[in-house]
């Protein structure tokens, strides 16, 4: 076997490949720590930002795009996928376009979480019915559950690149860069040293909590509107909890960071994984099937949502391989 | 304080406002002519015709009052969720019904009340097909518009957003269109009927055209799916007439009238009509002067009020020296096919009318008839199913009982066949008379050699589809749906009763403006094609401007189309589809 694969020259021997990929897994492990990850993260936005632009693009058109401004994260979803593409290419868009775009998409994610708590607001009885009306008006967490992939993007425009040198305040950052200091909430000189450093765990670890309250919110109340027909569709509503409790544990636990979180992190990626290939398998069980495919989308289970709780567990990874704020 | 509510209390009634549907409310107060102003237009009948012709006219600046012989609704009060306390919708006076398939009046074919049956429709709103205009020319049978339809397209493409009109982003019948508004999701009935055709190889569309609101719009709620729409849509989702046209025309200017009879139309002797004779609620005879009328009763009462308007010079009614007026009334083959499945269907949820398939709508050589059918969701709530049942399987007594227990179990299509135009299927005078003392409409119908073929084909191909969605057992209920026809339009003044414009081959300042002006039906469900045909014919009065009060030269000069006429609530809402207009006209 190894014989075959040297004569044909196609692969290194499995030792040595071995070693190669450990090598690269310290290398990644270490850019992570030390805030070296710029290209992926920009990546990882842009590409969340295509799942959740499709996923608003037909969630809107079931609302028929009765208001305008339901186009607006149908745009900016776009433009944030090909923001996030362009930053894994060039460091200026990462530093400039990213962050700007980024910063747009997550101020409409707010306004639509107005939009949507005002749809339920509207609905016969208001919010003198929450539950019928949380259940069966706008999904009130989604807009901020989209604006995800522009928090990723955000915090991408922070770090450094790859091949950065070892200085702690990069070439480009001799400014404070502009985000952060919109902020305004450190006294540093430079605003944006601890996540260039990738010294922001705790920092994560709370958006991790955040996310997955929402999303776990989210598959509560839209599986309470199946009856949790499944027993699966119990899952969710385990994990979320689970996770984020392992992310107060984070805040408070250097060891808990390192030990709980990516566990129960993985697990909430492992349980919308697999969540995804439920919701498909339920879009092709629909009357139709195949032929209506289309329709079935739309009407079908949401066939993204589980991928929006699965990117919780993401934070919580991610979270787990930085270093913690001093 | 103690008893408050956590997070405030229901809102509270205020001065009672008139509310059309759940959040829609009737501010401001409306005009009133007196008997004594010659308005410009009286229109008679506020239906899906009246309705979009008063409001466009009124838009436009003209002086309009519209008459209904039933009551204006104020929905939160006067509807209600529940079948047999909906009756009061559907126009229930006397008609004497006969022929060799006498139809059925009521329910499924005829309103009173502002919004006319749009009120009680279930709001299928497909085109007709191009085909349809000339099925003469094409298959030898019935008779060709005198319009084409490139005609009304455009006026599709308007009422389709003014109403608006949810459906798929592509439908591939006909003239392939998009909506602007998303298509609904599916209940019992059309999961069997997608199931159905996709297991037969049928094309067919989900979720619309439907004139219900796929997510909300302006002071209109979206559907809640709660399968009422026939008896009235409390929730305002529903488009009828009521609520989005006549609220805009009485912002215009416009007077609806409501309770009041239009028992004749007053003919000058200069041979132009002056206005309208009408009872009041109290039943006290009054007059209204008006340059020029419009009628708008369809089918039965439109030809009804012609002929009853008879004087000296016409004799046989007015505007009927072609002795067309009440001929040529069409209805569409309506059969219902009810299918038996074991899992239950639960048709009441959800709209009636939410898929269809016109998968056989045009012609077919190798069928031995002309002309085709479309298949649609129907939704009976159990009164309506009672009486199917009692039909379809001869269910009586303690058998009714345990089919009715059975209810959740079974689905309903409905079969929709064109049936051609024939001249002996007529509207005339019957000897008896109503409260008013005017006599009652008598209704001819019988079916042709070709319309037997067409429905017994069709009625078993709906049955193939539906045992094909899996149901068990399968019955139909032989039924007819939707009247049209009874004072054609067409070129010739011999044959027809009013030209493309709907005005009166006899009288210039008379016009007809309904259903009951189309040559023939197609089995598309006619109340887009009703409201397309009134916005067309608005353009033309409008177009035409003060020469209808004053002159009888006939013109067929008209603009084109007036998109800034429709209500303003029709711009910015749902996927861009055609262009809105390049100057809105300000209020």
């Amino acid at each position: 076997m190894t014989r075959d694969l040297l004569e044909t020259g196609e692969s290194l021997p499995p030792a040595d490949d071995a070693a190669t990929l450990k090598r690269d897994a310290e290398m990644a492990d270490l850019h992570i720590r030390e805030g070296r990850f710029q290209r992926w993260l920009a990546l990882a936005a842009g590409l969340s930002s295509v799942l959740s632009g499709l996923e608003v693009s037909y969630e809107h058109y079931k609302g028929s795009y009765s208001r305008p401004v339901m186009y607006t994260p149908v745009i900016l979803s776009g433009t944030l996928a090909l923001a996030g593409v362009a930053g894994f290419f060039s460091r200026r868009s990462a530093n400039t376009l990213l962050p700007a775009v980024s910063a747009i998409t997550l101020a409409d994610s707010v306004i639509g979480f107005y939009f949507h708590v005002q749809g339920i607001r509207r609905k016969p009885g208001g919010w003198r019915l929450p539950v019928v009306n949380i259940v069966m008006g706008p999904p009130i967490f989604a807009p901020l559950l989209f604006g995800t992939s522009a928090y990723l993007g955000l915090v991408a425009s922070f770090l450094r690149r790859g091949d950065d040198g070892g200085d702690v305040v990069p070439r480009s950052a001799s400014k404070a860069h502009w985000a952060a200091s919109l902020s305004g909430m450190h006294e540093t000189i430079d605003a944006g040293q601890d996540l260039r450093e990738g010294r922001f765990q705790q920092h994560m670890v709370a958006a991790t909590i955040l996310a997955s309250f929402l999303s776990g919110f989210e598959a509560a109340y839209s599986h309470y509107k199946n009856n949790f027909r499944y027993g699966v569709q119990w899952t969710p509503l385990i994990v979320s909890p689970m996770l984020m409790a392992a992310g107060v544990a984070a805040l408070k636990s250097k060891r808990a960071a390192h030990t709980v979180l990516p566990a129960v992190s993985a697990l909430a990626m492992l349980n919308g994984s697999i969540g995804f290939g439920y919701h498909v398998r339920g879009i092709f069980r629909r009357p139709g099937g195949s032929k209506k495919l289309l329709y079935n989308i739309i009407y079908g289970p949401p066939v993204f949502a589980p991928l929006l709780f699965a990117a919780s567990g993401f934070l919580g990874v991610l979270a787990s391989l930085l270093r913690r704020e001093e | 304080m103690k008893n408050s509510p956590l997070l405030g209390k229901f809102r509270k009634p205020d001065g009672e406002p008139h509310m059309l549907g759940a959040m829609q409310r009737l501010t401001g107060s409306m005009r009133k002519y007196s008997e004594q102003d010659e308005v410009d237009y009286v229109v008679v009948g506020v239906g899906a015709g009246g309705g979009v012709l008063t409001q466009r006219l009124s838009r436009a600046g003209f002086r309009v009052v519209a008459f209904d012989a039933g009551p204006f609704w104020d929905t939160e009060r006067d509807w209600v969720s529940d079948e047999s306390g909906s009756h009061k919708l559907y126009w229930t006076q006397k008609r004497v019904t006969g022929g060799t398939h006498p139809l059925a009046f009521g329910s499924n074919n005829s309103g009173q009340g502002v919004g006319g049956s749009t009120v009680h429709w279930a709001s299928f709103t497909p085109r007709l097909h191009p085909s349809d205009f000339q099925i003469h020319t094409l298959d030898g049978v019935g008779v060709d518009w005198p319009i084409s339809y490139s005609d009304l397209k455009p006026y599709y493409e308007l009422m389709e957003l003014e109403l608006p009109v949810s459906g798929p982003a592509y439908f591939p019948w006909g003239d392939p269109h998009g909506y602007a508004f998303g298509p609904h999701p599916m209940g019992g009935v059309g999961n069997a009927l997608i199931k159905g055709c996709t297991n037969l190889g049928i094309e067919v569309s989900a979720g619309g055209p439907v004139a219900i609101l796929e997510g909300s719009r302006a002071d209109r709620p979206h559907c809640i799916y709660r399968g009422f729409c026939i008896q009235g849509c409390k929730v305002g989702a529903k488009a009828s007439t009521l609520i989005t046209h006549v609220p805009d025309a009485i912002r215009s200017g416009a007077e609806i009238r409501a309770n009041c009879m239009v028992a004749r139309v007053n003919l000058g002797r200069d041979g132009r009509v002056r206005g309208v004779t009408y009872f009041d609620e109290e039943g006290r005879e009054h007059t209204q002067k008006a340059r020029a009328v419009v009628i708008s009763g369809y089918s039965i009462e439109t030809p009804r009020l012609l002929l009853n308007s008879a004087c000296p010079g016409f004799e046989n009614g007015l505007a009927n020296s072609s002795d067309c007026v009440g001929r040529y009334l069409m209805a569409q083959a309506g059969n219902v096919v009810l299918g038996r499945f074991g899992e239950p269907v639960r048709m009441y949820k959800a709209p009636p009318a939410h898929a269809l398939t016109e998968a056989f709508y045009e012609t077919d050589p190798k069928r031995d008839f002309a002309r085709g059918f479309a298949v649609q969701t129907v939704g009976p709530l159990p009164i309506a199913f009672a009486k199917q049942m009692m039909v379809a399987k001869g269910a009586w007594g303690w058998g009714l009982r345990r089919v009715m227990m059975d209810y959740n179990h079974w689905a309903g299509f409905g079969f929709l066949g064109e049936i051609l135009p024939h001249a002996e299927n007529r509207v005339q005078l019957a000897d008896e008379t109503d409260g008013f003392g005017l006599p009652v409409a008598k209704v001819t119908f019988g079916l042709g050699d070709n319309d037997k073929k067409l429905t017994d084909f069709g009625v078993k191909k709906t049955m193939e589809i539906m045992s094909a969605a899996g149901a068990e057992e399968v019955v139909q209920e032989q039924r007819y749906a939707h009247l049209v026809g009874a004072a054609r339009m067409g070129k010739d003044p011999r044959t027809s009763v009013v030209d493309q414009f709907g005005r009166t081959h006899d009288i210039p300042n008379l016009f007809i403006c309904d259903g009951s002006i189309m040559p023939t039906q197609g089995s598309a469900n006619p109340g887009l094609t009703i409201m397309a045909l009134a916005a067309r014919i608005a353009d033309y009065l409008i177009t035409q401007g003060a020469d209808i009060f004053t002159s009888n030269e006939r013109s067929d000069r008209i603009s084109a189309i007036r998109r800034e006429l429709a209500p303003p609530d029709t711009w910015g809402h749902g996927m861009p589809r055609i262009e809105a207009p390049v100057q809105p006209v300000s209020s």
